[in-house]
């Protein structure tokens, strides 16, 4: 349960890990580092490389080349190593579905050595951070998606590891229990623990301490949530409300000083470059095309706007067809 | 109804094909199986290893004992010296028959009597124990009665074998083993191969948690059983041609009788079978119990039970009765009748008509546990 | 230590979960055994014989006497016309017809050779073979004694020299092949019931995701290997005294050897099923996988190839070379030598060394095969 002595304050260090599945690359040189106690979360659309990287950190999957090291143990020369510092929550269920609660509980206790007092104090904590108290007798197979998450969580926790990882803990849950479940990891972390989450939900990825972008297995952008959004400093951000809005989009999208927009529920959001009087720029466009325009404002960027603008910038590059 | 069967087909097949694997055993493993089994297995009892202790040693006794091991039922394996090693030698299984001169026995010729051997039988396999011994009396007999025509030809000049015994089989002349066990293979084979495919397929979809999406579906039980039962039909009917092909072209196993009554047999028995492994399919909950149900119920049994090796005939009462719910025996009949005898169905009408019934009963079972599960 | 007691009881506490699998494994052993144990039976007797006399004169029915005598024939009918042989064969009426010639008696009475006819039923070559055998023996009997009869007749007294041959069969004297038949299923038995229980052991977790999680744990291979196999081997021996138990009340099998002795050889036996089952488990994707994979490439060559009905002997070269990396002949041999022959240790040791070196290669190959990583 101890972190190897060399590591001062970074949990886990990622260099230029990449994993290649015959000819398709599923992380490429990704680069970054974890502080210790920190929540980082990893962004992304699905099949980005976000379950690859996770199972390659916790030595499920042998990374084609780079190097990364978890708690101090490197992940390619001693997985075992890593195995004692972490705790792992798979995207899907993957504990028992024939054993109860409680004999789930039992046995990865017992597999990660606990015992006697220790495994009953943990087995309580578990019980009752999971709120499935009284539920003990019920087979893990009859809870619903929610409880057999906090379950899950539980099981990988009960030996107190010193980093967490949790892939898309929260998939397919409803927004009361997801926000249940990231008081839990915010416990976790007061408490000193690393936390590593993957997640497709933006807004989860505000929760979090430093967030990666990940996209087609690259890591597009790195930082906290404030720094990332005044990565799009260099523009404006307006939301705007009118009639047929996707006609609206596309016709504001050819204009020049309109760098990209995106529908965001009945309106839509649209980005400027700075140095235009964009308010009348809009107005005339939609004036122009016949287009009653109901509202306008500009915004504070949220994380959805940084990373579809991140995604397009991807897109723009050149493909380089090294990999 | 066709319009949802055609896309749940495409969808085993696809399935099917993505498993290479699954697709090759059941392609080519029961051709491959006939070809190993077909060339191993003959109740043929040759080569069985002989040891010799020849108390007499002289020219008679020696020419006695060649009769044994020039043909090719016995191998000589030990000439022994001395009695202490019989039963060593009997007791570790090194040989399975020890014969015994004695040592008045070129003597005892001479004087025109009666001379004795000892024969020591390893009688654990029985089966094979009665077939030597069948063999040694027959070599014994025919030793025998050349001596006796020699000794009687030298006194009273001529006299000719009484019984000019003229044995004929039909249907399989040279009591080819592989003849007999072909059909038998191919039989147990097929059984296990058709039960088999299709004894997963539906309770793998309510372990994997697939089950719902089909659930929530439009489905009829009816449409889902013919699709989960179509592709693997079609690959065990290529199977089953390409059984009787080896059995043509290894072991000249011609069909006497009509291809198109074949292919209906075969049709019907493989239809009961998908449906029984279906059937299994929709009573496991889970996958290993599935694969546990539909071993055991068709693996021994089947061997054994079936005909293919022990006559059905010399079972208890009771037992044979038990062999009418193995579908394999009516099959077997069946096909023994139309590849070795050529014969219609006139012959084995009876046999056709329970594998009919085992067809519906399979099929209408199945359809009934599925709409159970499905509703 | 620790960490194999907590995966041996997960193992058992979802084992018990599952009612049907638990039933299975301890009920249809001894049931198969019951039945199985009955309906495994070579001996020959009992063969139906239509029998065509056109001579109707006593010598006939004298002859066909000699063959009723044995019991090895039963008469099914008489019938006056070739032809009408026919239908009793190609129905399965009979399995043999004997055709007296017209003349028989006369024949024989004048010293001329008369042509018997034995038509046997090629398609059953069981009875087919061993009856010809035991009629050709019949047969050749009968014509010395007619030469015998007519020496003596012509006044010749001193009888002329013959061989007779005095068998004395080893083990299992009245040749019954229930008492080889019973160990042989107990075997095949024990094979399939292990076997299957570990060939799903693994991939059920990995199919199901359950795996994910515990190899992301602490635990090494090893650890995880011998906690999968353990409690199958506690419910394999459960059911090696159930159908040891049935075998010697029920069948009243004479265990001439050591009990302790068996029951340590079984457990290495065991060993050895449970490192094949568990083998499959490690090389396959999907449970469908490792059910295909453990039938056909494990069960079925087992059960062919390991001497159980048909001899290793008559087998070609390559086969029987392959027959030597098959557990369950070395455990037949064991078998055969603790209940027919009574024998010890000491000559079935090479068989136990073989079957322990067997079960150590197979178990760490198994553990070198797992690794732990997805990919």
């Amino acid at each position: 349960m101890m972190m190897n002595n060399d590591t001062t304050n970074n949990a886990v260090v990622v260099e230029g890990l990449t994993k290649r599945f015959g000819r398709f690359v599923a992380v490429d040189n990704v680069s970054f580092t974890v502080r210790r106690g920190e929540v980082f979360g990893f962004l992304g659309p699905n099949g980005a490389g976000k379950s690859t990287t996770i199972r390659m950190l916790c030595g499920l999957l042998e990374p084609t080349s780079g190097s990364a090291t978890v708690g101090g143990f490197d992940v390619t020369s001693s997985p075992d190593g890593v195995k004692t510092t972490i705790g792992y929550m798979s995207q899907r269920f993957s504990l028992y579905e024939d054993l109860t609660v409680e004999q789930n509980i039992n046995f990865y206790g017992g597999i990660y050595g606990l015992e006697g007092e220790r495994l009953k104090e943990r087995k309580s904590w578990a019980i009752g951070m999971a709120g499935l108290k009284g539920k003990e007798q019920q087979l893990a197979h009859s809870l619903s998606g929610g409880w057999k998450q906090r379950l899950a969580l539980g099981c990988a926790t009960l030996h107190e590891p010193p980093i967490v990882f949790l892939d898309e803990p929260t998939g397919g849950v409803d927004p009361v229990s997801r926000r249940n479940f990231w008081d839990l990891i915010y416990s976790l972390s007061s408490r000193g623990v690393t936390v590593f989450v993957t997640t497709h939900y933006m807004d989860e990825a505000e929760h979090c301490n430093t967030i990666g972008l990940i996209y087609s297995g690259k890591l597009t952008a790195i930082g906290s949530p404030t720094e990332l959004k005044h990565k799009l400093d260099r523009y404006r951000i307006f939301e705007i409300r009118c009639e047929h809005p996707v006609d609206a989009m596309e016709q504001l999208q050819k204009q020049p000083w309109v760098v990209e927009t995106s529908i965001f529920g009945s309106s839509f959001h649209a980005s400027t470059l700075r140095d235009v009087d964009a308010f009348s720029e809009i107005e005339r466009v939609l004036a122009q095309r016949g287009i009653a325009l109901q509202r306008i404002e500009q915004i504070v960027p949220s994380l959805e706007d940084v990373f579809i603008h991140l995604i397009a910038e991807e897109d723009a590059k050149p493909h380089n067809n090294a990999s | 109804m066709s319009i949802t069967l055609i896309p749940i087909v495409r969808k085993e097949f696809r399935q099917i094909r993505r498993d290479k694997r699954i697709l090759g055993v059941l392609l080519f493993i029961p051709a491959l199986m006939l070809l190993m089994f077909g060339y191993a297995l003959n109740f043929d009892v040759k080569h069985t290893s002989l040891a010799v202790y020849d108390e007499d040693m002289s020219r008679t006794s020696r020419e006695f004992a060649r009769q044994f091991w020039n043909s090719e039922f016995f191998d000589l394996k030990y000439y022994l010296k001395s009695k202490g090693e019989i039963n060593s030698l009997l007791d570790g299984e090194k040989v399975r028959i020890v014969l015994v001169i004695p040592s008045t026995f070129s003597k005892d010729l001479a004087r025109g009597q009666q001379a004795n051997v000892q024969v020591l039988v390893d009688g654990a396999n029985s089966f094979s124990a009665a077939t030597i011994i069948a063999y040694v009396n027959s070599i014994v007999q025919q030793y025998s009665l050349n001596v006796l025509a020699t000794a009687i030809q030298r006194s009273s000049g001529g006299v000719t074998v009484p019984i000019d015994f003229q044995p004929r089989v039909w249907y399989n002349p040279e009591l080819l083993s592989a003849r007999y066990l072909v059909p038998g293979l191919i039989a147990f084979i097929l059984m296990i191969v058709a039960v088999v495919s299709t004894s997963l397929s539906v309770v793998r979809e309510r372990e994997l948690g697939t089950m719902e999406q089909m659930m929530v579906s439009p489905i009829r039980p009816l449409e889902m059983i013919l699709g989960k039962t179509i592709p693997y039909m079609v690959i065990s009917l290529l199977a089953s041609a390409s059984i009787l092909a080896v059995g043509y072209l290894l072991f000249d196993v011609e069909i006497q009788g009509s291809l198109l009554l074949l292919f209906v047999v075969t049709f019907i028995f493989l239809l009961g079978s998908l449906g029984l492994g279906l059937l299994i399919s929709t009573v496991a909950e889970t996958q290993q119990v599935a694969f546990m149900i539909a071993a055991v119920s068709t693996m021994l049994p089947t061997f054994i039970l079936s005909g293919f090796v022990f006559p059905i005939r010399n079972m208890p009462i009771v037992i044979q009765a038990i062999t009418y719910l193995i579908p394999a025996r009516y099959f077997l009949v069946a096909l023994r009748s139309i590849i070795l005898k050529g014969v219609g169905v006139s012959a084995f009408w009876d046999q056709f008509l329970f594998l009919v019934l085992y067809a519906a009963l399979t099929i209408g079972a199945s359809s009934y546990r599925l709409r159970k599960l499905l509703y | 230590m620790k960490t194999i007691l907590h995966i041996v009881r997960k193992e058992f506490l979802q084992f018990k979960q599952d009612r049907k699998m638990f039933a299975i494994s301890f009920v249809a052993p001894v049931f198969q055994l019951l039945i199985l144990g009955y309906a495994a039976n070579l001996d020959v007797s009992d063969i139906p014989v239509v029998v065509c006399d056109m001579d109707h004169s006593r010598s006939g029915r004298d002859f066909v006497t000699r063959f009723t005598s044995t019991g090895y024939f039963r008469v099914v009918d008489y019938v006056d016309r070739l032809q009408d042989i026919d239908h009793y064969i190609d129905d399965g009426h009979a399995s043999m017809a004997l055709v007296i010639p017209h003349g028989f008696q006369k024949d024989l009475g004048a010293g001329r050779p008369s042509p018997v006819q034995l038509i046997a039923d090629g398609s059953e070559t069981t009875s087919g073979g061993i009856g010809l055998g035991y009629a050709s023996v019949i047969t050749s009997r009968f014509s010395q004694n007619i030469i015998l009869e007519s020496l003596s007749r012509r006044g010749v007294s001193a009888l002329p020299p013959r061989v007779n041959a005095e068998f004395r069969v080893w083990y299992n004297p009245e040749l019954k092949s229930r008492n080889f038949m019973v160990p042989g299923v107990l075997g095949l038995l024990l094979m399939v019931m292990t076997t299957i229980l570990t060939s799903l052991a693994i991939v059920k977790e990995k199919e199901l995701g359950t795996l994910e999680q515990l190899i992301v744990t602490p635990i090494r291979p090893r650890q995880l290997i011998i906690g999968k196999i353990a409690p199958f081997m506690l419910i394999g021996i459960v059911d090696v005294v159930l159908v040891v138990g049935v075998a010697t009340f029920f069948f009243d099998l004479p265990l001439k050897g050591g009990f302790w002795l068996l029951f340590a050889l079984c457990l290495i036996f065991l060993m050895t099923t449970l490192g094949l089952g568990l083998f499959v488990s490690t090389v396959s994707r999907t449970q469908q996988q490792a059910m295909m994979t453990a039938i056909f490439f494990i069960m079925m060559p087992m059960i062919f190839f390991s001497g159980f009905v048909f001899p290793i002997e008559n087998m070609p070269r390559i086969i029987q070379y392959v027959s030597y990396a098959i557990p369950l002949r070395y455990f037949f041999v064991i078998v055969r030598g603790l209940f027919l022959k009574g024998v010890g240790i000491a000559t079935l040791w090479p068989q136990a060394v073989a079957l322990l070196v067997f079960g150590i290669a197979i178990l760490s190959l198994s553990v070198l095969r797992f690794r732990k990583r997805l990919a």
